[in-house]
C-alpha cells in the first residue's frame, strides 16, 4: 500500500515501538507511578525522563507539560480549563476561534457556548488565511473574549497560520487573554519552540509525529490555571487524573525527539514530493488546489475534482494501493462536506469532490508519481458514470 | 471479476457476500447510509437495516472475509424518495410501500452507478429473488421471497445484479453462515420497516409531516361513516388507519368493522363488514414491465401486497396504465400498494394501485 494520509496518523518508527515495549515489559517497571515504594519510584522515574524529553523538544520546562490521552484531549483540556477557570474567577472568558478548527475544538467550543459562554469566529478568506488584523477586529469589536484559539496548522489544507505574530498583536491589546494553539498538525512539520510562539498553551499529539496513538501533551505557559476536564486523582498536578502511561509517554517522548533530529532533512524531503505533486495536479484539467499555497506546512495537498465525488475517488484509490483521504478523517463515513472547505465558500458539491493527500517522510517519488498515473484513470472512471451526480441533488435520476 | 456487494450488516447480505468471495471475485463491500440524525429510527425490535450497528456488523463481515468496505451516504435519496414518500401516501389516505421504493430509488441504480464508477461489474445483494435468463423470479423459499419488491427496481439494471441467495433457504442461509463464523448468523430478521425502528406508523408519519412542512390537516381527527355515509364513529386521522384494518378502530357496535376505504379530501373512513372489502378489480399506474410491454389482455398472476398468494387475473394493459380483473375477488386491496404481475414465477411487472372498482 501507497500511504499518503500522514496527516490522519504516521506509522510508528521503530525506535519509539522498542522504546514502548522496553517499558511495557521491563518486570521491574509494573508499579504505580504515583506510589511511594521503591518500584513506584523507578516508573515515576522513567515517565519523568520521557516529559523531560518531551519539554525539550518543545524548549519548555518539565512543569509546563501535562501528559494527556491525544490531541483532542489536550484541545479539550485547553478550552474548558482556560474558560471554565476564567468564568469561575469573574474574568473575560469569552471564546474566539475559527471556523477552520479541528473538530475537537469546534465541538468544544459549541458546548461552551451551550453553557452561556460567549464565542466568535475570526473571518477567512478563501484561501483559509487568517492575519493579526482579523483577530483584533474581532477583539475590538467583542471586549468579552478571554481565551483565543487557533491552530497552529490546519488538518485539512496544511495552511501554517502566523501565531507569533497574532499572539503578539493580541497581547499589546489586551495582555490577559489566553491563546491556546492547536499544533498538532504542526509538531514534527516545523520547527516549533514553544516560547517563541508567545502563546500560552500548545496541543500536541504522539500518533502524527510516528509515535503512538493514545497519548498527547497540553504545553503550557508556566502558572496557567486550568479547569480539569477530569476530577479523582492528583496526577500531572491534578489538571488531568488518571494514572499516567509510562509506556506512551516513553514512545511519544522518543518521537518527539527523533521528529526534532529529523526535522531539516524531513521538511526538505516531503517538500520535494509536495512539489511534485502540485506540479503534477496543476497539468489536470478540473483539478483545483485548495488552501494557501505559499504558506503550506510542507506536507499537505488538498485539492477538488470538478464532478467526482470525493469518495468514489478514495475508493477507486484504495482499490488501486493508495490510501488518501477526503478530509479530516473524523468527518469519513459521515460523507458531510469538509466544513473546513465550507468556510472558504467553496461550494458543497465541489467540497464533497475534495482529496486530501498527507505526505510522510517514508514516501518516495514513486508513491507521487504512482498517485498522479492513478488519479487521472480515477477521475476518468468517475466522470464516466452516472456517479458523479450521485448523493448531491436531490431527483438526479429517474428510475424509468 | 470485481463485484460490488451491499451490506445491509444483516445475515443475509453477508452470506452473499461470503458466497461471492467463495467464488473467487474481488468482492467489495457497500453500506449505504439512509438516516440523517432527524430521521435515525428508534430502538427497534429485530435488526434496523444500516443503522450504525449494522454498518458496523457489516464492517466487521468484510474485515472477517478479508475484502474492503466503504459507507456510502444515500440519505437525501432515502429521505425524498422513501420516508418522504411514506408520509405524503399515509397523509393522502393511502398505504405505501417504503420497501418497493427503496429497490426503486435508492438500492439499485444508485448503487450500481457507484460500482461502474470503481471497475465492478456487478451488483450483489442479499435478496430472496433469482435472475435465470434475463428474468427475475421468485426466491425459492416461500416464506422469504422478495420479488413482490422488487417489481421496479428496473429492467436495465437487471442484467448488472446478482442475487446468490435467490436458490437458498433462509434456514440454509444462517446454518452456512453460522458453519462460516458469521457474527450475525442469528441475528434476529427484521419485522418492520427499517426507519421506523419502534415507533408507530402514525408517530412517524406526524413526525414526518410537520417536519417536511406538509400540510397537517391530514393528521386532524375525523368521522367513521358506514357504505350510507352515516357517522358511526370518530378515527383519529386518516393516516392511523389502513384498508383492512379491523383491530384498534374503536367503533361501538357488536358486529367487527373493517376500513373499506379512506376519502382523504373529506377526511372520511369507510368502514363495513368483511364481505364488502372483497373486489373483483383494480387499476394499476406508473407501470414497470421487465420486457416489453404487453399487447393487449394478458392472463396472469396479481399480487397485491408482501405475503399474500398471487390471484388469477386478466390483465388489460393501456399505455401506463393497467385494469386488472380478478377471477375470484380479492380482499383489502389498498391504494397505493403495489400490483405485481406474475406468470408462474416470473416477475412480468407491475404497478401501484390506484383505483378500486366498488364493485365486488
Amino acid at each position: 500500500m501507497i500511504y499518503l494520509d500522514h496527516n490522519a496518523s504516521t506509522p510508528v518508527d521503530p525506535e519509539v515501538s522498542r522504546a514502548i515495549h522496553e517499558v511495557l515489559a521491563d518486570p521491574g517497571l509494573q508499579a504505580n507511578p504515583s506510589s511511594v515504594h521503591v518500584g513506584g519510584q523507578r516508573v515515576r522515574a522513567v515517565l519523568e525522563r520521557g516529559r523531560r524529553q518531551i519539554a525539550r523538544a518543545l524548549g519548555v520546562n518539565t512543569l509546563q507539560v501535562t501528559l494527556t490521552s491525544g490531541g483532542t484531549e489536550a484541545n479539550n483540556l485547553a478550552l474548558f480549563g482556560a474558560a471554565r477557570w476564567l468564568r469561575k474567577h469573574d474574568r473575560r472568558h469569552g471564546v474566539l476561534s475559527s471556523p477552520l478548527e479541528h473538530p475537537s475544538v469546534r465541538t468544544a467550543v459549541s458546548r461552551l457556548a451551550a453553557e452561556g459562554v460567549f464565542t466568535c469566529e475570526v473571518e477567512v478568506d478563501r484561501h483559509g488565511r487568517i492575519g493579526p488584523e482579523a483577530v483584533l477586529a474581532k477583539l475590538s469589536q467583542h471586549p468579552e473574549i478571554g481565551v483565543i484559539s487557533l491552530a497552529l496548522c490546519n488538518h485539512e489544507l496544511g495552511n501554517v497560520y502566523p501565531i507569533a505574530q497574532i499572539a503578539e498583536a493580541v497581547r499589546k491589546l489586551r495582555p490577559d487573554i489566553v491563546i491556546h494553539t492547536d499544533a498538532v498538525q504542526a509538531v514534527g512539520k516545523m520547527a516549533i519552540q514553544f516560547p517563541q510562539l508567545n502563546v500560552d498553551l500548545l496541543s500536541l499529539s504522539g500518533h502524527k509525529i510516528n509515535g503512538p496513538k493514545g497519548v498527547g501533551a497540553l504545553i503550557h505557559r508556566r502558572g496557567i490555571q486550568l479547569d480539569p476536564v477530569f476530577v479523582g486523582g492528583h496526577q500531572e498536578r491534578g489538571r488531568r487524573p488518571g494514572t499516567e502511561n509510562p509506556a506512551l509517554v516513553m514512545g511519544l517522548a522518543v518521537a518527539a525527539r527523533l521528529s526534532s533530529e529529523r526535522l531539516a532533512q524531513h521538511r526538505e524531503h516531503v517538500q520535494g514530493l509536495r512539489a511534485r505533486l502540485l506540479a503534477g495536479l496543476d497539468a489536470m484539467t478540473g483539478v483545483v488546489v485548495n488552501g494557501d499555497r505559499q504558506h503550506n506546512v510542507g506536507n499537505t495537498v488538498n485539492f477538488s475534482v470538478d464532478g467526482c465525488e470525493g469518495q468514489l475517488l478514495l475508493i477507486n484509490l484504495d482499490l488501486a494501493g493508495i490510501a488518501v483521504s477526503t478530509g479530516a478523517a473524523c468527518s469519513a463515513g459521515s460523507l458531510e462536506p469538509s466544513h473546513v472547505l465550507l468556510s472558504l465558500g467553496i461550494p458543497g458539491e465541489t467540497a464533497r469532490g475534495s482529496i486530501r493527500v498527507s505526505i510522510g517522510g517514508s514516501n518516495t517519488s514513486e508513491d507521487i508519481d504512482a498517485l498522479l498515473t492513478a488519479l487521472p484513470q480515477a477521475i476518468t472512471r468517475v466522470r464516466g458514470t452516472a456517479a458523479p451526480s450521485i448523493g448531491f441533488s436531490r431527483a438526479d435520476f429517474t428510475d424509468t | 471479476m470485481r463485484v460490488v456487494c451491499a451490506m445491509s450488516g444483516g445475515v443475509d447480505s453477508s452470506l452473499a457476500a461470503a458466497l461471492m468471495v467463495e467464488a473467487g471475485h474481488d468482492v467489495v463491500g457497500m453500506t449505504m447510509r439512509l438516516y440523517n440524525a432527524s430521521e435515525a429510527p428508534g430502538k427497534g425490535r429485530g435488526g434496523t437495516c444500516c443503522s450504525p450497528a449494522e454498518v458496523d456488523l457489516a464492517r466487521q463481515v468484510c474485515d472477517q472475509l478479508g475484502v474492503p468496505h466503504y459507507t456510502v451516504d444515500e440519505s437525501e435519496r432515502f429521505s425524498d424518495h422513501v420516508i418522504g414518500d411514506f408520509a405524503r401516501e399515509y397523509a393522502g389516505g393511502r398505504t405505501p410501500n417504503p420497501c418497493v421504493r427503496c429497490n426503486e430509488h435508492v438500492k439499485f441504480a444508485p448503487l450500481l452507478a457507484r460500482a461502474e464508477a470503481i471497475s465492478a461489474d456487478l451488483l450483489v445483494t442479499g435478496h430472496y429473488a433469482r435472475i435465470e435468463q434475463g428474468h427475475l423470479l421468485r426466491g425459492v423459499d416461500p416464506s422469504k421471497d422478495q420479488s413482490y419488491f422488487l417489481f421496479a427496481m428496473g429492467e436495465h439494471v437487471l442484467p448488472k445484479v446478482r442475487f446468490p441467495l435467490g436458490g437458498w433457504n433462509k434456514d440454509r442461509v444462517r446454518e452456512r453462515a453460522r458453519d462460516l463464523d458469521l457474527p450475525n448468523w442469528d441475528a434476529p430478521d427484521s419485522v418492520e420497516l427499517c426507519f421506523v425502528g419502534g415507533r408507530s406508523h402514525a408517530d412517524v408519519v406526524a413526525q414526518q409531516v410537520q417536519a417536511r412542512g406538509l400540510d397537517t390537516n391530514a393528521l386532524a381527527p375525523g368521522n367513521f361513516v358506514d357504505s350510507e355515509g352515516n357517522v358511526v364513529g370518530t378515527h383519529q386521522g386518516i393516516h392511523t388507519v389502513t384498508v383492512g384494518q379491523r383491530r384498534g378502530l374503536r367503533i361501538a357496535g357488536t358486529k367487527p368493522r373493517y376500513v373499506l376505504r379512506v376519502l382523504p379530501e373529506r377526511r372520511e373512513v369507510v368502514v363495513g363488514s368483511v364481505d364488502a372489502l372483497s373486489r373483483r378489480e383494480l387499476e394499476l399506474h406508473d407501470l414497470r414491465w421487465f420486457g416489453p410491454r404487453p399487447e393487449g389482455p394478458i392472463r396472469g398472476h396479481v399480487q397485491i401486497r408482501h405475503r399474500s398468494p398471487a390471484a388469477a387475473a386478466t390483465i388489460e394493459v393501456d399505455n401506463n396504465l393497467a385494469r386488472v380483473r380478478f377471477d375470484e375477488p380479492v380482499r383489502a386491496i389498498a391504494p397505493g400498494q403495489a400490483g405485481v404481475v406474475y406468470s408462474g414465477d416470473r416477475v412480468l411487472g407491475g404497478g401501484w394501485i390506484e383505483v378500486v372498482e366498488a364493485n365486488a
